[in-house]
């Protein structure tokens, strides 16, 4: 696929906790509307690189370059205005249990855009609905199915009106028959051209959805194929013994 | 002859005053301290009078249709002194152990209370002369009293007086094989005698006569006491060195020996006085103190809680900053607080602090329990912010929102419901505690349970009256805080 203007272009990148060296050397690029899946090993450091991507931990060197622009070396306010385009979704949804579903989609929106209540209420609502829960608007997370949060988790990110969105393992949380209508959510939203770094294990998904998929496993991106290429011809032994594993699991 | 505490508040107040002279050497230019040399006092048109009133026929409360004032034997001396100067006079109330540090850190212009002009204290203020010679008595049961006649009766037994006083020094060198019992205050010891578990109580004649009349169980005798003359008067107190205001009080008091009006007119106008407090002992005729007590307990309590809650947020945020400074500044502050007893904090926040800002008693207890309760507060809402999952400030900080936002919409309402069981306790506690301030003489219940308790002669009931407002008030409290609590929850 060729790659004129890739909105993330991440450039020996880098992570070390004390002496430990998470991430060695990364260099991908992701480009507008692509679905990258991201596979590997526990340990492999997928969570790591998905949150260097929108700085939740700082790199220990290398560059990240969002639209040409070093995100490492930005300052507060740039830094928030970055974290407006590029929404994350987390493996154990983390809403804010202290408010509705509806006030959930709209803290960001009026603090950190400004909008009024009531736009920001409109918006809300219509995010809802596009992942089936305007009913909930004004329920609790605690009285929300594992599914369903995760579905507000995304409307949630959504209602920053971000480019790109990350999810670290959305649907590893839920138990198996919450797991569909999650992903469902997730491949509408690539079929509408939203530019998505997902962190998954679900094949089925990553095969339907995604553009490249990329194989990590001790700090390197060891592969980097169309989910044909990687799932069916691995190159490597590592990444053979792995996707054979989640095949059989 | 009251004392001037025991050994702790000794300590304290030296500490305080050390403190406090230290400051006045350094910057005694720009000391807003209230001068009283007698021109000063002309000038101002009134004489300020600190005294204790809790020690009948001396100085005492009056209470009469629904006012209470101060009266006795000391407030008409003063009266006439501030007479003979020309002036008004004014009295303020506070704790005795509190007078002579009043005195010197300028509250007061003159203490009047009962004081012995001891050797000791000379060191430390200037006196008048003596008004007045009582001579020492001693209080035992009617029922038992042919057991006792004058001091040699006391041969082994325990006898009761005032810690640090010169009673207690009386009774300690003069009786032999006696076993002496020191408390603080006069109700105390004389709900000790009627309890049994001293055999007399050590007073000053007029205070053992007057208790003697006022309860039928009592009778006054006595002691034959070997006294020196020098130092078993009373005298009025002035700050060392304010000679015109001692001179000019001793021509007053010159009037009052000449006439001898302590005995001829004094003595028994306070006692028509007593009279009307004893007349009706009944707790309901004091209702207003004990509402005067609650009043000034929740405003001290109210106002502190909440300024301890702003300073605790502060101090929290400031000991979780990644700024090394603000970090080490808050902890250091909470150690400190959390490290030292909440009564001296009282007394260096009136006295110590009060030296360069003159502060009223009632904001000074107030200041004083809001800093000590802020360093508690701190750490509840710091271990509170820990509580809340990490996951929750990511989420946040990846939606943009800025730290501050965070903290007041995610963190702290979260925070806040993990804690508010924690805080609710620090809250009661808080209203328990303050309890403290009565000792410079903030008018909340306990001190104003304690007149009652010296006004009527009645030891045992106001105690119990104010433990059972303390407990109403703690009940309703704890009733509203789990009314929140079960308001916080986040669905119902
Ligand atoms: N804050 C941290 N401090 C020290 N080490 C860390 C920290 N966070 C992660 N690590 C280590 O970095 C390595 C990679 O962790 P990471 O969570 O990125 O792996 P992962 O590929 O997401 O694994 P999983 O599939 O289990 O989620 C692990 O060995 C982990 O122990
Ligand atoms: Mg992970």
């Amino acid at each position: 696929m060729p790659i004129d203007q890739p909105i993330l272009a991440i450039q020996h990148l880098e992570k070390k906790y004390g002496t430990t060296n998470v991430l060695k050397d990364i260099n991908e690029v992701v480009a507008e509307g692509q679905v990258i899946c991201v596979i590997g090993p526990s340990g492999a450091g997928k969570s790591t690189f998905l949150r260097c991507l929108n700085l939740l931990e700082q790199p220990t060197s290398g560059e990240i370059l969002y639209k040409g622009e070093n995100i490492t070396r930005f300052d507060r306010t740039q830094l928030s205005q970055y974290r407006e385009k590029v929404g994350m979704v987390f493996q154990n949804f983390n809403l804010f249990p202290n408010m509705t579903v509806a006030q959930n989609l709209m803290l960001a929106p009026q603090r950190v855009k400004k909008e009024s209540e009531g736009d920001a209420r409109k918006s809300a609502l219509l995010l809802l609905d596009r992942v089936g829960l305007r009913k909930m608007a004004d329920r609790y997370p605690e009285q929300l199915s594992g599914g369903q949060k995760q579905r507000v988790a995304i409307a949630r990110a959504l209602a920053m009106n971000p480019e790109v969105l990350l999810f670290d393992e959305p649907t590893s949380a839920l138990d198996p028959e919450m797991v569909g209508e999650v992903l469902q959510v997730m491949q509408e939203l690539a079929e509408d051209g939203m530019t998505m770094v997902v962190v998954t294990h679900e094949m089925g998904f990553a095969k339907k959805a995604a553009d490249r998929v990329w194989f990590m496993a001790d700090g390197y991106v060891q592969e980097n194929g169309t989910p044909q290429q990687v799932f069916d011809q691995p190159t490597s032994e590592r990444a053979q013994n792995f996707i054979n594993k989640i095949i059989n699991d | 002859m009251k004392n001037t505490g025991n050994l702790f508040y000794r300590v304290v107040i030296i500490f305080i005053l050390t403190m406090s002279f230290g400051s006045l050497s350094t910057a005694k230019a720009d000391v807003p301290e209230m001068s009283s040399s007698l021109s000063a006092v002309k000038a101002r048109g009134e004489l300020v009078v600190a005294t204790s009133p809790d020690y009948p026929p001396y100085e005492f409360l009056v209470n009469k249709n629904g006012h209470s004032t101060v009266q006795g034997v000391d407030i008409m001396v003063a009266k006439k002194v501030a007479k003979n100067i020309g002036v008004k006079l004014v009295v303020k109330k506070m704790n005795f152990d509190s007078l002579l540090v009043a005195l010197q850190t300028g509250k007061c212009d003159m203490v009047i209370g009962g004081v012995n002009p001891t050797p000791e204290r000379r060191k430390n203020v200037l006196f008048t002369k003596m008004y007045y010679h009582g001579g020492q008595y001693i209080l035992v049961k009617k029922s038992m009293s042919w057991l006792y006649h004058d001091k040699n009766s006391f041969k082994n037994k325990t006898i009761g007086a005032q810690t640090g006083t010169t009673q207690y020094d009386l009774a300690k060198k003069q009786i032999k094989g006696v076993k002496v019992r020191g408390m603080t205050s006069y109700s105390d010891l004389v709900l000790a005698l009627k309890t049994n578990k001293v055999n007399g109580v050590v007073m000053e004649k007029p205070a053992a006569l007057a208790y003697a009349k006022n309860d039928g169980s009592l009778r006054a005798i006595n002691a034959e006491f070997k006294l020196d003359k020098g130092t078993t008067g009373v005298a009025i107190a002035v700050k060392k060195g304010n000679v015109s205001l001692a001179q000019a009080a001793n021509k007053g008091i010159d009037q009052i020996q000449k006439q001898d009006l302590v005995n001829k007119d004094y003595l028994k106008k306070a006692g028509q006085y007593l009279k009307v407090n004893t007349e009706d002992t009944s707790m309901w005729h004091y209702w207003r103190f004990f509402a005067t007590g609650i009043e000034y307990t929740l405003i001290i309590s109210i106002v502190s809680a909440i300024l301890g809650l702003m300073l605790g947020l502060l101090l929290a945020l400031m000991r979780l900053s990644k700024n090394r400074l603000w970090r080490g500044i808050a902890i250091s502050y909470i150690e400190f607080l959390r490290g030292t007893p909440m009564m001296v904090q009282v007394m260096f926040v009136y006295f110590g602090i009060g030296v360069l800002i003159n502060i009223p008693a009632l904001l000074a207890g107030i200041i004083a329990v809001s800093l000590n309760s802020g360093a508690y507060v701190a750490e509840i809402i710091r271990g509170g912010i820990n509580s809340v999952d990490s996951g929750q400030t990511e989420a946040a900080e990846s939606l943009g929102l800025s730290m501050s936002d965070s903290y007041r919409f995610v963190i702290l309402p979260q925070a806040m419901r993990n804690i508010w069981p924690a805080l609710g306790n620090e809250f009661i506690t808080l209203l328990k505690d303050s309890s403290i301030v009565s000792i410079i003489g903030v008018t909340d219940l306990i001190y104003e349970s304690n007149l009652v308790r010296s006004d009527t002669y009645r030891g045992v009931m106001p105690i119990f009256i104010a433990m059972l407002l303390y407990f109403a008030m703690t009940f309703i409290l704890t009733r509203i805080l789990n009314h929140y609590e079960r308001k916080m929850q986040y669905a119902n």
